[in-house]
């Protein structure tokens, strides 16, 4: 037998076994060419995924997980979400808000960065969820199936990356104690010590030395290393004056650290702001998402947001990409405050929090309080105030829609107790806020886990695991929201239509009103189409459009419409006065649609 | 490399016992595909050999054929293959020989009083009832080794490079085997059965003059005695049992077995052909079943529980799951011989055909997970490896060419000396899969000589997540031209290229991960044992270049400067050694 023959043979051989199954990444994996994906950001429905909780696709990645321990890894994955995204469509919603990608740091004091909120490098994904190409193939698949994807950064701060070495020793130290005489026992952390400001001091026994240098921490085995990219591993890239004390100063609440040791971002250096723009434009440009939900944006001065959301807005729009959509989370109830960041060419949102606390907790999660609910007159209230209080045109370059029309919506979210933790399990509380939440003017958002009834306290009891529940379609409450859901997808006025509301009460005993809420959607962005939404939100009696003989008033007078809630499809006719006396039980809501316009 | 026979002559003896033989096959055919199926038949397996046992102690051959010896055999020095073992490597394993029968002793020196552990004193000259039962034994002593020191000439010392399982050997780290072994031949009457105890200690770098530290990485190896009687060998105890080496990728692509075990294998005298004359051609079968239950919580976890009694706690095992393998392999050998040419007259020439299997379980398990404190199953699981390989020889300076293929599916795809570091959602290895095609050659004309060795070899791991970092292609193809200068020096140059590509995206984000490397080396030699590529010892001057690529470069973290430097050297010397050796003779 001739040698090189038979080695030539065998490489060919090899070279024919192997090359039809060459390894590689999927096609979905690849390289995007990014386009613009939405229509009216008013026509979508959120839902808000913690990636962590929602599938666990692969466990491969579950990287210290342990199960059941809710501050811990869980061991969900951007796989398991795109291997679910069917029971993500079929709840009628439109747009994943998925928690931050970036690589985090892995734990501090015994919590892990499940949630994502602990950035260490920018440029890198956090790898509990996967690979670039898993969070593409995720992008690509909801795109397919006609969803958009809304990705969660942070730019007020990074995860805690440095200690203030106070004393000068090189080493972080956790202090307890006082001077044994009168001063009360203190606990200073050098990783978390409290606001000064001016800036946090090195003390010795001698008094003050000045600044306290930041020091990097490097500690690979938790990810504990300086932060990336470029400056912001530097110390010139932090404020460096503590942890904000009082929400209330404005000051401490920009240039603080954020609880728990998050090293608060010198957001006014233009390095800084270059790098955050360059860092989170990235992603978009790699994976073709739809939007930014931003966190803590009140901790970041108007400036940056400026000049973040116009540099943002401007490289995508050069590369295609329009209507892209960034919206804010100010954790604050005040409405004025939440207004000032959708102006001067902010940000095209911000989540509603006002309406949190002023309508689905004072008035929903209350409903069987008498003493403790507030009347729905807040409401109309509150929805007034929105319109002075919020931006009246859209973004420069934004999407499109003036902010006062499209709040971000929600009845709870990861920052907050759930719902029905706070409601005392009221379900029909919940499922009645959901209507609300989905028919008014705006763009609403669920929290994962609301449609199975999950009703955890607090962080992180709030932030279940969904893979329990079997992602079970048949529950009450997904079918609730699928058919709101679908009810809306039908209604050009629902979804772009102005609000008038047509009735609201301050009445929360045993009125005839008591509870009673309506408003009508129609015209503005809406040319055709009316719906008229009426809630009882009073959770112990059945109540009516009426008061002293008087009747409510709808803008359609001599019209039949059908209560395209109802699985009965009753119908309700308004006489030539446009008036409609409509008794609702307790906790339950009607929508109304002329017959002619009905789905 | 083709393992080499010994030189030493094969034992003589009669054909057996045919009525053992019927009935150690006869157990065996009924117990090996029970003990296929599941592992909780370890024990009918082991029967299963000591029936064989009994068999190999009847036996009475005392006119055995000559083994038939491998390419690079034929009274040549030894291809020299290393026994390097990869215990962390997710590398699929390499399954057992017992191809080759192992030899016995020559020498019919008298034994040494009393140092038979378990078998009367070889000089006692003990009785049985009906006949006096002699011996004869003598201790050996043989070693694999190879030391080397290299500087990266940028003040560092030299450094692997290699981005595959398997890649070029010339930057290797040191590594050395003492071995130590007992030979002994009972006969009684015209009855002789050979014996041997092998013990080999492994040395693993760094070595005390090189670190400062006096504790040395020691493992024991080989630990095991065999008999051999006629066509019979058996063996039990902790023993390397594999076949033929790649020697430049320091590989053994089709079996390499590292249990604690046992074996027994017989070969099959030459067939009759038409008019009596002999076929030409010997086989033999080797079966082994081992155990490994590596230290690792993935199948060996102690935790603490309340005393039973008293106070204070007690160690308790909580996962005791061994892996269990069996390997059978027939590998049958063509010659010429008196009545057949198969190859050209007069020629050496020969050709071996080896078919190989194995089978592995894992059972289930209760894990206790140090995490989360709490139990949390581990579910039974299994594989299978089939393999083959062609080998054709010169049977003149170690001229020869092998090929491999084998395909192992599940647990069998990784190596018995490390654990899984995927798994498909239900923890198992169930979908993985590896492939691959092996070649090595070495051809030596007058002061000429080339080595050669390549493969490309598919993985995939379990995951059902379609990119993983344990599902990856790789291949390298190795040229060693060598030039003999004289019979006792001579200079080798070596050419490599190696890639694996990954199912993970790169940094650029616009393609699968790839990393790959060119090397070239030459190696100044000094050769005291003569001319040619196998003999050892050899004392070598080593300058190797390494240019990799960026994707070969990303695979290392940033701090490492192979993240950085595009071009590695390593220069250095190098010696290696083999003599006397029962894994590289």
């Amino acid at each position: 037998m001739n040698l090189r023959l038979s080695a030539v043979i065998a490489l060919g051989l090899a070279t024919a076994v192997a090359q039809p199954a060459c390894v590689d990444v999927p096609e979905e994996g690849k390289p995007v060419a990014m386009k613009t994906w939405v229509d009216d950001w008013r026509d979508e429905v959120i839902y808000q995924v913690l990636v962590d909780r929602y599938a666990n696709g692969d466990v491969n990645n579950d990287f210290m997980v342990r199960p059941g321990a809710l501050a811990r890894y869980q061991g969900g994955d951007w796989k398991g979400m795109r291997d679910k995204l069917d029971y993500i469509k079929n709840l009628g919603v439109t747009t994943l808000w998925i928690s931050p990608v970036v690589k985090n740091v892995e734990t501090d004091a015994d919590v892990d960065a499940y949630h994502g909120y602990w950035a260490q490098d920018l440029t890198q994904v956090n790898p509990h969820f996967g690979d670039l190409a898993e969070l593409r193939a995720l992008v690509r698949k909801a795109h397919e199936l006609g969803l958009k994807v809304v990705l969660d950064i942070v730019t007020n701060h990074m995860g805690q990356a440095f200690f203030y070495d106070m004393n000068l020793n090189g080493k972080a130290d956790i202090y307890i104690g006082g001077t044994g005489g009168t001063s009360p026992v203190t606990r200073v952390s050098e990783f978390d010590p409290d606001w000064d400001p001016r800036g946090v001091q090195a003390q010795t026994s001698l008094g003050l030395a000045g600044r306290a240098p930041l020091v990097f921490i490097d500690d690979p085995s938790i990810n504990r290393v300086p932060p990336a990219p470029g400056i912001l591993g530097t110390a010139r890239a932090y404020h460096g004056f503590g942890r904000i004390l009082n929400y209330d100063d404005r000051a401490q609440t920009e240039l603080g650290d954020f609880p728990g040791g998050l090293k608060d971002v010198a957001t006014e250096n233009p390095e800084v702001r270059a790098t955050m723009i360059d860092a989170y434009t990235r992603w978009v440009e790699l994976t073709d998402l739809d939007g930014f939900r931003i966190d803590t944006v009140k901790h970041v001065e108007h400036e940056f947001w400026q000049v973040f959301a116009a540099g943002v807005r401007a490289r995508l729009a050069a590369q295609g990409k329009t209507k892209f959509l960034m919206f804010g989370e100010a954790f604050d109830g005040n409405d004025q405050l939440l207004g000032s960041y959708t102006k001067n060419g902010e940000l095209d949102s911000v989540f509603y929090f006002s309406q949190h606390y002023q309508v689905f907790r004072d008035v929903f999660q209350r409903a069987k309080d008498p003493q403790a609910q507030r009347g729905t007159r807040q409401i109309e209230q509150l929805w007034n105030d929105r319109q002075k209080n919020w931006g009246d045109a859209p973004m420069p370059g934004g999407v499109g829609v003036a902010p006062r029309k499209m709040p971000v919506s929600f009845i709870d979210n990861h920052d907050v107790a759930r719902f029905l933790f706070e409601a005392g399990g009221d379900k029909a509380a919940l499922r009645n806020a959901l209507t609300l939440l989905m028919l008014e003017e705006g763009l609403p958002c669920i929290y994962y886990g609301t449609e199975q009834d999950f009703s955890g306290g607090n962080d992180p009891a709030n932030r279940e695991v969904l893979w329990h529940t079997g992602f079970d379609e048949t529950k009450e409450t997904y079918q609730h929201i699928a058919k709101l859901a679908r009810i809306r997808r039908a209604s050009l006025a629902i979804r772009r239509g102005d609000t008038k509301v047509i009735w609201s009460s301050d009445h929360t005993q045993g009125e005839e009103d008591a509870g009673i809420f309506a408003f009508e959607r129609a015209g503005g962005d809406a040319p055709q189409g009316y719906a008229l939404v009426v809630l009882n939100t009073n959770g112990r009696k059945a109540s009516r459009t009426a008061e002293a003989g008087r009747a409510m008033k709808t803008s359609r007078p001599n019209t039949t419409f059908v209560d395209v809630l109802d699985p009965r499809r009753a119908t309700y006719a308004t006489g030539p006065d446009g008036a409609l006396s409509l008794d609702l039980p307790e906790q339950s809501a009607k929508v109304l649609v002329p017959q002619d316009e009905a789905p | 490399m083709l393992r080499n026979d010994r030189s030493d002559p094969e034992p003589r003896g009669s054909a057996g016992s045919d009525g053992c033989m019927v009935i150690g096959r006869v157990v065996m055919s009924r117990l090996l595909p029970a003990a296929l199926r599941s592992p909780s038949l370890t024990s009918g397996l082991v029967f299963g050999m000591l029936s064989l046992l009994s068999a190999v102690a009847r036996a009475d051959d005392t006119s055995a054929p000559v083994l038939p010896s491998g390419p690079g055999a034929a009274g040549q020095s030894a291809p020299a293959p290393t026994s390097q073992v990869a215990p962390t490597s997710a590398a699929p394993s390499a399954p057992a020989n017992g191809a080759t029968l192992p030899a016995a002793p020559t020498a019919t020196a008298p034994s040494v009083d009393g140092t038979h552990p378990s078998g009367p004193n070889p000089g006692a000259g003990q009785t049985k009832a009906s006949e006096a039962t002699s011996a004869a034994g003598q201790f050996e002593f043989g070693s694999y080794g190879r030391v080397r020191i290299a500087s990266d000439l940028r003040g560092g010392t030299g450094r692997l490079a290699n981005v595959v399982a398997y890649g070029t050997r010339i930057d290797e780290d040191s590594y050395a085997e003492l071995e130590v072994r007992r030979h002994d031949t009972w006969t009684t009457g015209d009855q002789g059965i050979r014996t041997r105890v092998v013990a080999t200690l492994a040395l693993f770098p760094g070595f005390f003059h090189f670190t400062g530290r006096p504790d040395q990485a020691i493992g024991v190896r080989n630990l095991y005695a065999q008999a051999n009687a006629g066509r019979f060998n058996l063996w039990v105890g902790s023993r390397m049992y594999r076949g033929d080496d790649i020697y430049l990728l320091n590989w053994w692509p089709l079996d390499n077995q590292n249990t604690v075990g046992g074996g027994v294998g017989v070969r099959l005298p030459p067939g009759t052909a038409e008019g009596g004359a002999a076929a030409g051609g010997d086989t033999l079968i080797a079966f082994h079943v081992g155990m490994q239950r590596l230290d690792n919580i993935f199948q060996t976890q102690t935790v603490q529980a309340t005393a039973p009694s008293g106070f204070g706690v007690v160690d308790v095992f909580k996962v005791d799951r061994p892996r269990l393998i069996e390997s059978l392999k027939i590998t049958h050998f063509l010659r010429n011989s008196d009545g057949r040419t198969l190859f050209p007259e007069g020629s050496k020439m020969g050709l071996k055909v080896s078919l190989y299997g194995e089978a592995h379980q894992l059972s289930a398990g209760v894990q206790r997970d140090p995490l989360t404190e709490k139990d949390r199953a581990l579910p039974s699981d299994s594989g299978f490896l089939i393999g083959a390989q062609v080998s054709l020889w010169k049977g003149e300076r170690d001229t020869f060419l092998n090929l491999w293929v084998r395909h192992a599916r599940g647990i069998a795809v990784y190596d018995p000396l490390s654990v899984p570091q995927t798994f498909a959602n239900d923890y198992t290895t169930s979908g993985a899969h590896e492939t691959l095609v092996a070649m090595s050659g070495n051809y030596e004309v007058g002061p000429l000589g080339l080595m050669w060795a390549g493969y490309l070899r598919s993985v995939r791991d379990a995951s059902e997540a379609e990119l993983s970092r344990d599902k990856y292609d790789e291949g390298t193809l190795v040229l060693r031209p060598n030039f003999f200068l004289g019979n006792h020096w001579g200079v080798s140059v070596e050419g490599s290229y190696q890639l694996r590509r990954y199912a993970l995206i790169n940094q650029e984000g616009d393609g699968a991960a790839q990393g790959g490397l060119t090397r070239f080396g030459v190696m100044p030699y000094f050769s005291p044992a003569g001319r040619g590529s196998f003999k050892r010892p050899q004392f070598r001057l080593v300058y190797a270049l390494t240019a990799r690529d960026g994707g070969a470069r990303a695979l290392y973290a940033r701090e490492d400067v192979f993240s950085q430097r595009k071009v590695e050297h390593f220069l250095g010397m190098n010696v290696e050694w083999w003599f006397n050796s029962s894994s590289y003779p």
